[in-house]
């Protein structure tokens, strides 16, 4: 038999008791742990590519990935604080390097929601960041100002709405998951909508329905919860912790969710990240350009490896 | 409840002892023929149990979450109901605690030899008797019923490096309740009627639980629920009522053979219940995509769970459907080179259900054993008698297995059986009765008729119910109202018998 991979399914307690679906891959002993945190109605099997081309290494004994679903997402529960905030997103992090990471150098990458979870526990435990963390790639997401300020008559009116249409949504669960079943992402006409919010002109049509597939199996609640919490998520000004380790700044042209201003804005803040716009790409890099995505992680891997190597105090 | 209480005590067997009938095993079915005998006065029999209490299966699957999927008021003896279950569907110490009380209220404690394990029988054609030697010493008999059962011997699977294996091993039905899973990573193999019990029941205390999945299941929702006593007390007063709701209980699962066994497509309402309680409870995508059969609904076991698929769902839990390469002494490889630390293995892999462990213990008039006669597969008149095997009865033998209603119906109707077997020979005067190959053939054919087409046959599944050569040999394959029928009286046609002192009669 070839080389083995050791897998693990963990159950990661929080705090307030919600239990996070953790899956670790690779030796305990592996010179390097990267982390990787998945966006809004999203789960860790939106990280499937990116961890299909790092498999060879994860093999070789070079690297232990981590993959966990976020609170309310894929098969971790829901614990009893409220409201959610990506804040709290950011302990859950911490939570899970302290179980699943325990020693060693550590790579985090967020998508979306998951990069603003990255920041939100650099801003909270900044002296994670260069000690433990050694590298951040941070895939389509925001510092913050996602729910802008509204312009237009039309744009006040149904920010005025949103908060009761939210919580009818929740009220109506049920009611909407039935709505939900009657456009499955097998048909076309959800596979288009999901397309256009989501995906750039490359995207091929089984990328789509297998995204369409992760986020149909989100619950209405995971969706009307971190809705308003993605709106409050600012962290613009306490990214300082992330100048001290190499930061990877990567966004599709096309991004309609987290436009590349977004990310133009956070090279701003970290002048040393490097930062990669993607043309023919949208809001799913992690699918759309694993490949991209996988180079990234691995100049971080290589670098946090590297200064490990050298020295650098643990 | 009566698991506090000790044992009643058993008899002992004295050297030369002699009986009319000797029983092999206490469970359902050996305590059921004990009962009848009881209830028609005799008291020349033997129970021979090789456990220190009554209850054979279950007695021995004591895992956490056991419990009978079919209703208890079904699930039960029809001449000893039981008002007092407590639930729809009871666990297995109520179970227990019921196969005790009756066999303390019908007075079959006195028969019972415990810790006689049967090594071997051997039928002696010269003093026309069974010579059965057991762990607790020997015996004879002129009749020998073997209710040994077909759940009744672990089957462990034969997976490289299992031997090696540094932590705790068990299999389902050998059970050790000291060892405390708490904390650990657990292995479960299988996912048959015994695994997803177990699975819900120590998903929560486990650190993380793996279940290692060749074929999923198709699981229907438990309408389990606690009995009510208003209800109970209706029962007491009114024996007839349970009655009723037995018998609705009993027609209510005799209409699922109709799309088992006489048109298929009638099951497709079933599976399609099915697969909404699997998309209601499971929403990830990919697990959902490895719990879902690709095979017709019934041809395997329809399990019922409320609590199997949010326990493979919950965050500490993993479905495994690499199939497994080899054990190590501290993890478990699979086919797809993922090596995954484990604690504890359960073996949850069931029971030899189509080559009958006794098989290989009973020997007849040619000195040939009742496994080597059966090595093309197994041949019965009845499921009951075997040529070349005289004065022997099988219960829960081959062919009288039932996956939709309840087993206890059918050991019933064998018990009609095997008493006009005996009635028999005791009015006509029969040393010795004895089937004939030829009612073998007929009733092979009959099996083989009436299997063919059934979704057991053509369901595109592999299972328990079929031996190594694709034959169902384990189930009846119609209405179990039309097996009460046929063993209603025995066959008396199909039976070559001799009278006491008389020569071997020519068999026809």
């Amino acid at each position: 038999m070839t080389a083995l991979v050791q897998k693990l399914t963990v159950a990661v307690g929080t705090p307030d008791g919600a239990q996070l679906h953790a899956t670790v891959a690779g030796r305990d002993d592996a010179p390097v742990t990267l982390v990787l945190a998945h966006g809004w109605t999203l789960a860790q099997a939106a990280w499937d590519d990116v961890a299909a081309e790092l498999a060879p290494e994860v093999a070789a004994g070079e690297l232990r990935l981590v993959r966990y679903d976020q609170r309310g997402h894929g098969r971790s529960t829901w614990g009893s604080a409220e409201p959610v905030s990506i804040d709290l997103l950011g302990s859950d992090l911490a939570a899970v390097l302290d179980r699943c990471a325990p020693r060693g150098p550590v790579v985090l990458g967020g998508h979306s929601m998951g990069g603003m979870t990255i920041m939100c526990l650099a801003a909270a435990s900044p002296e994670l960041i260069g000690s433990r963390v050694r590298g951040v790639a941070l895939v389509d997401t925001s510092a913050g100002d996602l729910h802008r300020t509204p312009h237009t008559r039309a744009q006040r009116l149904q920010q005025r709405l949103q908060p009761g249409v939210l919580a009818f949504a929740l009220a109506q669960a049920k009611l909407v998951e039935r709505l939900r079943r009657l456009t499955p992402p097998s048909s076309p006409r959800h596979q288009r909508i999901v397309r256009g919010l989501l995906y750039g002109a490359d995207a091929t049509d089984a990328m789509v329905r297998r995204g369409a597939e992760i986020m149909h199996a989100s619950s209405v609640r995971s969706f009307v919860a971190f809705y308003p919490a993605l709106g409050e998520h600012d962290k613009r000004d306490g990214l300082a912790a992330l100048t001290r380790v190499p930061v990877e700044v990567l966004v599709g042209e096309e991004d309609k969710l987290t436009p590349v201003r977004h990310s133009r804005q956070l090279a701003e803040v970290l002048p040393d990240a490097v930062l990669h716009v993607e043309p023919r790409c949208s809001h799913m890099l992690p699918q759309e350009r694993p490949q991209l995505v996988a180079a990234a992680l691995r100049r971080l891997l290589h670098a946090a490896v590297a200064a490990a190597g050298a020295g650098a105090t643990g | 409840m009566t698991s506090t209480r000790s044992t009643p005590t058993g008899t002992q067997l004295t050297p030369g002892r002699e009986v009319g009938v000797a029983i092999i095993g206490s469970g359902f079915a050996g305590l059921g023929l004990a009962i009848r005998l009881r209830q028609r006065g005799e008291t020349d029999f033997l129970v021979l149990e090789r456990g220190d209490d009554v209850g054979g299966t279950w007695r021995d699957n004591t895992y956490p979450g056991a419990a009978c999927d079919v209703q208890s008021n079904l699930y039960s003896f029809s001449f000893a109901p039981n008002p007092d279950w407590p639930r729809t569907y009871s666990a297995q110490p109520e179970i227990q605690a019921y196969l005790r009380t009756t066999a303390e209220r019908f007075g079959v404690y006195p028969h019972c030899v415990f810790g006689a394990d049967v090594t071997g029988a051997r039928w002696d054609d010269e003093a026309r008797r069974w010579r059965i030697t057991t762990s607790a010493g020997e015996l004879t008999a002129r009749v020998l019923v073997s209710a040994a059962g077909a759940l009744a011997d672990p089957v462990y699977p034969d997976i490289p490096g299992l031997d090696s294996f540094a932590g705790t091993v068990m299999h389902s039905a050998r059970w050790d309740a000291g060892h405390d899973l708490g904390g650990e990573q657990v292995a479960v193999i299988g996912t048959g009627a015994s695994a997803i019990q177990i699975v819900p029941a120590i998903q929560p205390q486990v650190a993380g639980l793996a279940v290692y999945q060749r074929t999923p299941p198709w699981i229907v929702p438990r309408g389990d629920r606690p009995v009510r006593p208003a209800a109970q007390r209706v029962y007491r007063r009114l024996p007839a009522v349970q009655k009723a709701v037995r018998g609705a209980l009993y027609a209510g699962r005799e209409v699922l053979v109709v799309g088992m066994a006489k048109q298929r497509a009638l099951l497709k309402p079933v599976g399609r219940a099915a697969k909404a309680h699997l998309d209601g409870q499971v929403r990830d995508p990919q697990l959902r995509a490895a719990l879902t059969p690709d095979y017709t609904i019934g041809c395997k076991r329809i399990l019922i769970s409320n609590d199997y698929y949010p326990a493979v769902s919950a965050p500490n839990a993993e479905v495994v459907t690499a199939g497994i390469a080899e054990v190590r002494p501290h993890s478990i490889v699979t086919r797809d080179g993922v090596e995954r630390p484990t604690d504890t293995i359960v073996l949850a892999t069931g029971f030899a259900v189509t080559d009958l462990p006794i098989a290989h213990r009973v020997t007849g008039r040619d000195g040939r054993t009742l496994a080597q006669v059966w090595d093309e597969g197994m041949v019965t008149n009845r499921g009951a008698t075997v040529a070349g095997f005289p004065n022997l009865f099988l219960l829960v033998g081959p062919n009288v297995g039932v996956g939709h209603t309840s087993m206890v119906y059918m050991i019933e109707s064998q018990l009609n059986y095997v008493l006009d077997g005996l009635r028999t020979m005791a009015e006509e005067g029969l040393d010795v009765l004895e089937t004939t190959p030829q009612a073998q053939d007929a009733y092979r054919q009959l099996i083989a008729d009436r299997s063919r087409g059934t979704v057991w046959l053509a369901g595109g599944c592999g299972s328990w119910y079929l031996d190594r050569h694709g034959h169902n040999t384990t189930l009846w394959p119609d209405f179990t109202f039309r097996f009460r029928q046929l063993t209603r009286r025995l066959d008396r046609e199909n039976y070559v018998g001799t009278p006491a002192g008389a020569r071997p009669e020519v068999a026809a």
